[in-house]
């Protein structure tokens, strides 16, 4: 009865790693340095605010498709 | 603000004639654009990082006409666009964010962020359109699926590239 469009997969997350490596890659990026440099501060903030963020995308994502 | 579709050409115009100028036709549809991302302030561009004189710029459009006639017990639900514009731009802040601690505001760090947003550089409508006439007990549901998609996909740039720097 509901015509509703189809919830799309998701896209793959190999895509998605082979992209963000690939661009590092290409500006001459080593993630090994970048590794170093951070302090446990910071990792820890970036940490909770990725955290948070995919809290309220799983929270967006659940309400619309629990509105169905 | 509103203006009518003829059925058959879609030849548009604010007031109907009688008749469609470019084919005669006589059956017109109203059309009533609700474009909701002007209330949220992303009419259309947003500008998100700024390198080397590249934008990262979403269209998106949203319209949505729902006519409900002679009917009653009528509910509808309808996607919360302004939530979801809020998270989209938080996700956009986050990653120029991780990338500017982690590898510095120089060139290659614009460059990074720049190559990672022009993958959402997309011109995206969704429109949408429900009658409802002479009905009882209806139940309307709609959502926008371009915008969870677009989303999900910038949640999962942002966790490969934590992961990637070591970070979770």
């Amino acid at each position: 009865m509901s015509n509703l469009p189809e919830k799309p997969n998701a896209i793959s997350n190999k895509v998605i790693d082979l992209l963000v490596d690939d661009t590092l890659r290409r500006n001459g990026i080593d993630p090994d340095n970048i590794k170093k440099k951070l302090s446990d501060q910071q990792k820890k903030q970036l940490k909770e605010l990725v955290e948070d963020l995919t809290t309220q995308v799983n929270k967006f994502n659940n309400q619309s498709s629990t509105d169905k | 603000m509103s203006h009518w579709k003829c059925t058959h050409c879609r030849y548009t115009c604010e007031d109907p004639p009688k008749k469609c100028k470019r084919c005669n036709n006589h059956r017109w549809e109203q059309e009533e654009e609700n474009n909701s991302w002007s209330f949220t302030g992303n009419s259309g561009d947003e500008t998100v990082f700024q390198g080397g004189g590249q934008f990262s710029s979403v269209d998106q459009e949203s319209d949505e006409l729902i006519w409900i006639k002679d009917s009653c017990n009528v509910t509808v639900q309808s996607t919360d666009t302004q939530a979801a514009v809020s998270l989209q731009v938080g996700l956009q802040l986050a990653i120029a964010l991780v990338i500017s601690i982690a590898i510095g505001d120089t060139v290659q760090g614009q460059a990074v962020s720049q190559e990672l947003f022009q993958q959402f550089n997309d011109e995206q409508t969704n429109k949408q359109k429900i009658y409802v006439d002479n009905s009882k007990d209806v139940n309307i549901v709609t959502t926008d699926t371009d915008l969870s998609v677009n989303i999900e996909a910038m949640l999962q740039v942002l966790v490969a590239l934590v992961a990637k720097l070591d970070i979770l």
